[in-house]
C-alpha cells in the first residue's frame, strides 16, 4: 500500500471508533458528485446521458459541504461529471482540506494542467488528484472514445508531481484486457512518479450503454490473478491489499453499499454508486429506509451478482481487516511481503 | 444495453398497462417526459425519482428549466409521455465503435 501514514492513522481510527459504538452501518469514502458535466463522452459512463438542463445543474459548495458534514466519512471522492468542470473546486477543495477530510479528486486530467497554472489549488496531504487512465494510450484513448487524452493526462500528472501534489490513477479494467499490457502500464505509471494506484473492474449496470463488454465474476478473477500474482517489487497501490485479493479470488466478500455513498444534484443516490433506483433528501433517511437486504450477492439480486466494484468491496475489505484477527493478519502480511 | 428507445411513447394505462410500470420506465428514461395529471395540467421535464412505498407514493422531477424538484403523487398522475430526446440512445460502445470503423483514415472517432 501506498497511503502516507496520517491517512491510514485516520482510517483506522475511525473505523475501530465506528466499531466500538457499535455501528452496524457506517460509511468510509462519500462519492460527491457535484456535477454530471464533462468534457468526454465515453462510451461505458451513464453519467453524463441526461438532457440539458440537468448537465447544466451543479451543487452548491453549501450543499456539497452540509452532505460532507452529515456524512461523517473520513474520505471524500470528487467524481462527476468532470470535477474540474465545477465552476467553485477549488473553493470546495480548500474547505473540504479545512475539515481534515481526505480527498480524491477524480480527474480526466485534460484541465488539470490549466487549473494549476491557475493557482486553483495548493499542495496538502490531505488532498490527492486521482486521475482516470484505463491503460496505455492506446487502451486508455479507445476507453475515453478520444484520441490524444492519454497524453493530455500524463502531462497533467507531470505538472502536478512537479507542483507537489498528491497523484494517484484510477484504472477500470475492461472485459479483454491484455494482462501483459496491464502490467506495461502499471510500470509506465509507476515511472511517472505517482503515489500509487487504484483499480476495479468494470460493471454493467443497467444505464451503462455496454454492459455487454464488462467482466463477469470468472473472468475478473482470471483476469486479475494473471496481473497481480507476480506483483513487482515497485507497483504500489492506493487501495486494500484484501481488495486486490478479492478481485483475484483470493477472499469472499459481501458487497457494503453503504461504505461509499453517493451524493448528487439529485439528492442521496440508492443504494449505492453504481445502481441507480431513488434517492433519498438526507443520509440518515438512505441508511434507514434503503431495503439494504435487497442488494449484494447473496441477495440473489441480478444486478449485484457479477459486481466485484471497489464501491462495493473495498470498504467490506477495510471493516475484514479491523473487524477479524484474520483479516488484520492478511492485510500485514500483503503489505509487508508485497505480494497478494 | 441495446439502442432501441421508448423516445415518442405515448402510453394509455389500463388493465395491460399500470401506472406503476409507466413510472417505472420513465425513471429509467434519460430524457425528458411530460406529467399528464389528472386534472388535465401537464409539467414536462426530467423525472429522477420515485417512491413506490412511500405513504403517498410520489414521483419527483425538474422541469425543463431545470427547477425543482418537484414532488408529484401518483395518485395525481393520469400517464407519462416520453416526450424528450432519450440521451442514452444510440450511444453504445457497439455503436461507437462502428463510427470509429467509419471514420478510420484519420479522423477523432467521437469526442464532445
Amino acid at each position: 500500500m501506498s497511503l502516507p501514514v496520517s491517512q491510514m492513522w485516520a482510517v483506522s481510527s475511525y473505523v475501530i471508533r465506528q466499531k466500538l459504538a457499535g455501528r452496524k452501518r457506517y460509511p468510509l469514502v462519500l462519492m460527491l458528485e457535484p456535477l454530471f458535466r464533462c468534457n468526454l463522452a465515453c462510451a461505458g459512463c451513464g453519467k453524463i446521458q441526461y438532457p440539458a438542463q440537468i448537465l447544466r445543474k451543479h451543487l452548491t459548495v453549501e450543499q456539497c459541504l452540509a452532505a460532507v458534514d452529515e456524512c461523517g466519512a473520513p474520505i471524500v471522492s470528487i467524481p462527476g461529471g468532470e470535477p474540474l468542470m465545477y465552476p467553485d473546486i477549488g473553493r470546495l477543495v480548500t474547505e473540504l482540506i479545512g475539515r481534515r477530510k481526505y480527498i480524491y479528486l477524480c480527474t480526466n486530467a485534460i484541465l488539470l494542467k490549466e487549473k494549476l497554472e491557475a493557482g486553483l489549488f495548493t499542495p496538502s496531504k490531505y488532498f490527492s488528484f486521482s486521475v482516470h487512465l484505463d491503460g496505455l494510450r492506446e487502451e486508455h484513448d479507445e476507453a475515453v472514445c478520444r484520441d490524444g487524452v492519454y497524453d493530455q493526462a500524463v502531462e497533467g500528472i507531470k505538472e502536478a508531481l512537479r507542483r507537489g501534489f498528491r497523484v494517484t490513477t484510477n484504472s477500470t479494467l475492461f472485459d479483454g484486457a491484455s494482462p501483459l499490457r496491464v502490467r506495461e502500464f502499471f510500470d509506465e505509471v509507476m515511472d511517472l512518479g505517482v503515489e500509487g494506484m487504484m483499480i476495479s473492474p468494470g460493471y454493467s449496470y443497467s444505464k451503462a450503454p455496454d454492459q455487454e463488454h464488462f467482466l463477469r465474476t470468472q473472468r475478473a478473477h482470471d483476469l486479475f490473478s494473471r496481473i497481480l500474482s507476480n506483483p513487482k517489487r515497485r507497483w504500489r497501490f492506493n487501495q486494500s491489499p484484501l481488495f486486490l485479493q478479492f478481485l483475484m479470488g483470493k477472499q469472499e466478500f459481501e458487497c457494503t453499499p453503504w461504505g461509499n455513498p453517493t451524493f448528487n444534484v439529485f439528492g442521496w443516490q440508492r443504494p449505492c454508486y453504481l445502481l441507480q433506483e431513488g434517492y433519498a433528501a438526507t443520509f440518515k433517511e438512505l441508511l434507514e429506509t434503503t431495503k439494504w437486504e435487497n442488494y449484494g450477492k447473496r441477495s440473489g439480486n441480478e444486478k449485484c451478482r457479477d459486481c466485484m466494484v471497489h464501491c462495493g468491496y473495498e470498504a467490506t475489505a477495510v471493516n475484514h481487516t479491523f473487524g477479524s484477527w484474520r483479516g488484520f493478519r492478511d492485510t500485514v502480511a500483503t503489505t509487508v511481503t508485497g505480494r497478494f | 444495453m441495446t439502442d432501441s428507445t421508448l423516445e415518442g411513447w405515448s402510453p394509455e394505462i389500463g388493465p395491460g398497462l399500470s401506472l406503476a410500470e409507466v413510472v417505472d420506465k420513465a425513471f429509467d428514461y434519460r430524457g425528458n417526459v411530460t406529467v399528464v395529471r389528472t386534472d388535465g395540467s401537464e409539467t414536462e421535464g426530467y423525472l429522477f425519482n420515485r417512491n413506490a412505498d412511500a405513504a403517498v407514493p410520489f414521483v419527483q422531477m425538474f422541469d425543463v428549466g431545470g427547477e425543482g424538484p418537484q414532488t408529484i403523487a401518483y395518485r395525481d398522475i393520469r400517464t407519462i409521455r416520453f416526450t424528450g430526446r432519450d440521451t442514452a440512445a444510440g450511444n453504445s460502445y457497439a455503436a461507437w465503435l462502428r463510427a470509429k470503423e467509419a471514420a478510420k483514415g484519420g479522423h477523432p472517432a467521437r469526442g464532445v
